[in-house]
């Protein structure tokens, strides 16, 4: 079942999108991040939504604005990025894998010896 | 290479449009019936809505192709009629534009900057290339792909601060509408303009633009921001009286039913309280797209999405 919000606005994704490059160490710290034509000359949008993204990481401390020269990721985004996602992994992550296991009946105990059994490799 | 992260600047001396009362009649038939919108400039806008509705009608009186009934249309405040001073900020190329038998492109090129003086060869060049358009051909002798390529060139190119496009991608293939889409935004990013674009292929565009506008038998019946108006219906699926009672005294905009299982589209955001609604049932919620609203609100009793759609 698709929850709510499984299809976001565009500007909540790319903003995801640009942390997970962060938190990948794809885009590292105190380096130059793209600019909005860029980001929407790539993803092809508009601009305006290029831009809602970019703020929406300034005003959550992930980017910085250096006047005249851009954004840059933020001293210490990995770290922030990091614990933010820590704290939203058992509201986004464990509630719907505990969700499905009900409908299929599969207890909680079945679940977690899921996991400890799940083949290392794909972890 | 310098990174600007606030949006591009205004164009210079661009005021926008101002739609008030237009209407347009052919015949018996009412095209556009009370139109009024503002248009900023420097903005994306989508047009959409069903054959008829009065897409290609509109901006052939924008651009003063044919001659308003009523109403009144301001371009940086000044009226377009016989204005050859306003019109030559505007482009329209018509779906089916009359070219001289004898004109070949690289003859119409040629003879573009003497209608635009911000004309941009290079632009022209570069699309040229990539639509690959035969420049010694004539251009009456255009395939349907290749006339909407060419339409392309001469709009963006032009680098008019209002520009038309009546769904620019008619006969192109997919790979040319990601090039059209892709030349669409560089020349907004390189010298930002109103650009209102007419489609049918709603959520293939949706990404592009910032405002959509739909239009329904001559109405506007909706413009909005495309996330606000993304978020301003949602799709409920499961047996129907679990959905209707889900939609309790909210408004269903448009309905299908696949035997007892019917699929609902709901005017207003999902709360939490639905959510929990929902799993207890067995429905599901899903956010419309544009596209399920868009059609939503063609199917629906018009009246009521007058009385509740219209946000201009």
């Amino acid at each position: 079942m698709d929850v709510i919000g499984a299809e976001r606005p565009i500007f909540v994704e790319l903003a995801d999108r640009i942390a997970d490059d962060i938190l990948g160490g794809l885009l590292e710290e105190d380096t130059q991040v793209p600019s909005t034509n860029e980001l929407a000359a790539f993803y092809r949008i508009n601009p305006a939504t290029a831009g809602k993204a970019l703020n929406r990481l300034v005003d959550s401390g992930v980017l910085i604005k250096r006047r005249g020269l851009g954004m840059f990721v933020a001293p210490g985004a990995q770290q922030s990025l990091r614990q933010a996602r820590h704290a939203a992994f058992a509201d986004e992550y464990v509630r719907p894998l505990l969700e499905e296991a009900r409908r299929l009946g599969l207890t909680a105990d079945q679940v977690t010896d899921l996991i400890h059994h799940y083949p290392q490799e794909q972890k | 290479m310098t990174h600007t992260h606030t949006l591009p600047p205004r164009a210079a001396n661009a005021a926008g449009i101002r739609i008030e009362g237009l209407s347009k009649t052919f015949g018996e038939v009412q095209a556009l019936n009370d139109v009024s919108l503002d248009l900023a400039p420097d903005r994306i806008y989508g047009l959409v809505g069903p054959n008829g509705a009065g897409k290609t009608t509109l901006m052939a009186c924008l651009c003063n192709h044919i001659f308003k009934t009523a109403g009144v249309i301001a371009i940086d405040g000044a009226n377009p009629a016989e204005n050859a001073a306003v019109l030559g900020r505007t482009i329209f190329i018509h779906e089916d534009q009359a070219y001289n038998d004898a004109y070949t492109i690289d003859r119409i090129l040629a003879a573009m900057p003497s209608f635009y003086p911000t004309w941009d060869a290079e632009t022209a060049q570069r699309l040229i290339e990539r639509f690959q358009l035969p420049i010694k051909r004539r251009a009456r002798k255009l395939s349907r792909g290749q006339k909407s390529a060419f339409a392309a060139v001469l709009s963006l190119a032009a680098r008019a601060p209002y520009t038309l496009l009546d769904e620019p991608y008619l006969g192109l293939d997919p790979t040319a509408r990601v090039v059209l889409y892709e030349e669409v935004l560089r020349a907004y990013s390189e010298v930002p303009r109103m650009i209102l674009m007419s489609t049918h292929l709603i959520d293939e565009a949706a990404d592009l633009m910032e405002e959509v506008i739909v239009l329904h038998a001559g109405r506007v019946v909706m413009k909005a921001d495309v996330d606000e108006a993304r978020s301003s219906a949602f799709v409920a699926r499961g047996l129907g009286e679990d959905v209707r009672r889900l939609a309790g005294s909210r408004e269903i905009i448009a309905e299908h039913a696949l035997g007892r299982i019917i699929s609902a589209t709901i005017r207003g955001r999902a709360t939490p309280e639905d959510e929990r609604l929902a799993a207890e049932t067995r429905v599901s919620l899903e956010p419309a797209s544009l596209q399920d609203l868009v059609a939503a609100l063609g199917i629906h009793d018009l009246t009521e999405a007058l009385k509740n759609g219209s946000q201009s």
